[in-house]
């Protein structure tokens, strides 16, 4: 019987982050509005492709390929693909997740928490459900910009064609909260789940790039989570099938091994 | 016989080398009062944090009523906890703490207003976040939210610090209500005067051992005499360290700790003697306690 109890953990945990998450929405959705902004329209591709045929190879590949900012639909995926977008989706994420499990323990309130009549899988799950609601906005909003600049300026591309990049945004940093909450499960300090979920994604987002540009090291990609987010290919290709179902996996994994873990550990 | 309320059997936790409790074998009925003392680092912490089932015990069981704390959660509902050091959410208002952990907890807050007024907690205090609060009203605040439900099982642990001494005694009139009403309250502390005050049954803990149990009354009893011998004069004063440990010996005074089941035959002994004066008084039960800390 988690009902109301759960309940009460996630409005707890939007009452704590609820500011923070509205800044950042209001930011993504400004960034991306921006982003339509700067996209070249049809008749300006052959130009800006030139120009980008003209950067090195490392830089061309950072952005998703030698050609993608060459189309409207290429710039308005690298929109996803930007730092700007990973960092705030990846600080939702390992702020929620941080805080929830190890930042209460580390603050001494989880004696409070974990002394009531609430399994402590239902302390996981509400922030697992926290981070994924908090994710929803946050990818909505970044996709409502976005949709506001298609509407403003007209790029030959309708925002019901692009949903399906903050779609998988929002897969992807689902994953990253089944590692961040592991993290969280095992630590005694939101301060040591922070930094080891930050470098973790910091190094999975390196190593992606050195894969992509230095072939010593192409066999690591596939231990990387960003290999399964390409935004860039999305829009070309379509989603492959097995990418969201991997991501989903390893979500469901991560948020399986940090709630078996903090039900059985001492507090 | 009243039902059991708590029951540890060998109840042990160890951190690697360290033993912070070993083998506390105790019985605490429904209904009663029981002070768990014990100088600081004793394991008191640890045996309310192993009965909540927040940390698993090395070896050793616990049933707290009638449940395996480490198995399912929904036995918690009838239980009221103060941590010994309370943390609380700097943010919430003290209202919106109270909301929290009763909705929880899964029970109305059947209790709460009744203890607010009493630990004169206004309803202006709890409109303020409790990152204002004093180290006082947040310790009120904690005593309101574990007893606001209507707890059948209450783990306080030590309860009255922080409060002043007119709120202490608001505070001890409050478990004398929850336990008429039937709860059980298992106090820790290391201050006996209040543990005398309050508690029907205590247990010392040292050093992660259960040293002794019992009611209050039966420890003050089984408790040794402390007998003073004045003698007329300095040659006339005797050895009775053979009746007990001496503890002070001047010219013709002789201060000494006897068992009960030995002072009438030192009286009788004295009888003999050429005495000024023989007084036999219970040794207080703090001088005792403080001895058990050493």
């Amino acid at each position: 019987m988690i009902d109301r109890r759960a309940r009460a953990l996630v409005v707890r945990h939007w009452r704590q982050h609820r500011l923070a998450l509205l800044v950042m929405a209001a930011g993504l959705a400004l960034f991306e509005f921006v982003i339509t902004r700067v996209a070249p329209e049809p008749g300006q591709t052959g130009f800006l492709g030139g120009l980008l045929a003209l950067l090195p190879p490392q830089v061309a590949s950072f952005v998703g390929s030698e050609l993608a900012l060459a189309s409207p639909r290429g710039v308005l995926a690298f929109g996803y693909l930007h730092p700007f977008f990973l960092a705030l989706l990846s600080a939702w994420t390992i702020r929620v997740a941080a805080s929830a499990l190890a930042g209460e323990i580390g603050r001494g309130t989880m004696d409070l928490l974990a002394a009531r009549p609430v399994p402590r899988w239902a302390h996981a799950l509400a922030a697992w459900l926290a981070i994924a609601a908090g994710l929803a906005v946050l990818a909505g909003a970044a996709w409502g910009g976005m949709a506001v600049g298609l509407r403003v300026r007209s790029l030959g591309v309708a925002p019901g064609q692009i949903v399906v990049l903050p779609a998988m945004a929002w897969l992807l940093f689902m994953s990253w909260a089944g590692v961040a909450l592991l993290a969280s499960a095992l630590g005694r300090e939101a301060g040591s789940a922070i930094a080891w979920t930050s470098g973790i994604i910091v190094v999975s987002f390196v190593l992606e790039f050195l894969a992509r540009v230095w072939p010593p090291v192409a066999w690591a990609r596939p231990l990387t989570l960003f290999a399964y987010y390409r935004p860039q290919d999305i829009v070309r290709d379509g989603v492959a099938a097995a990418d969201p179902a991997l991501l989903a996996v390893v979500s469901l994994a991560g948020f399986g091994a940090a709630a078996a873990i903090f039900q059985r550990r001492d507090l | 016989m009243a039902p059991v309320a708590i029951q540890t059997h060998d109840l042990s936790k160890r951190y690697g080398r360290v033993r912070a409790l070993e083998r506390l074998s105790l019985s605490v009925d429904e209904g009663e009062i029981f002070g768990f003392l014990g100088p600081n680092g004793a394991g008191k912490t640890t045996t309310i944090r192993l009965l909540l089932g927040l940390i698993a015990p090395s070896s050793g069981r616990a049933t707290v009523l009638g449940h395996d704390p480490a198995v399912r959660s929904a036995w918690r509902r009838e239980v009221g906890y103060l941590p010994g050091t309370l943390a609380l959410w700097p943010g919430l208002t003290g209202a919106r703490t109270l909301d929290l952990l009763a909705d929880l907890t899964g029970r109305p807050a059947a209790w709460r207003g009744e203890l607010v007024d009493r630990l004169q907690l206004s309803g202006e205090d709890l409109g303020r976040r409790v990152g204002t609060y004093s180290d006082g009203m947040r310790q009120k605040l904690g005593i309101v939210q574990a007893l606001q439900c209507a707890p059948r099982l209450v783990l306080l642990d030590e309860p009255s610090k922080g409060l002043d001494p007119l709120m202490q005694v608001a505070f001890y009139d409050v478990l004398f209500d929850v336990a008429r009403r039937g709860a059980t309250i298992f106090f820790s502390s290391h201050v006996l005067p209040e543990v005398e005050r309050v508690c029907h049954r205590v247990a010392m803990l040292r050093s992660g051992a259960l040293v002794s149990v019992g009611g209050v009354e039966d420890l003050r009893r089984a408790l040794p005499r402390r007998v003073t011998v004045v003698f007329r004069d300095e040659s006339a004063a005797a050895d009775l360290s053979e009746f007990g440990r001496v503890l002070a010996r001047s010219a013709a005074r002789v201060e000494l700790l006897v068992a009960v089941d030995r002072v009438t035959e030192l009286a009788g002994r004295v009888a003999l003697l050429p005495i000024a004066d023989l007084l036999i008084e219970p040794q207080r039960l703090e001088d005792a306690f403080l001895e058990q800390y050493r």
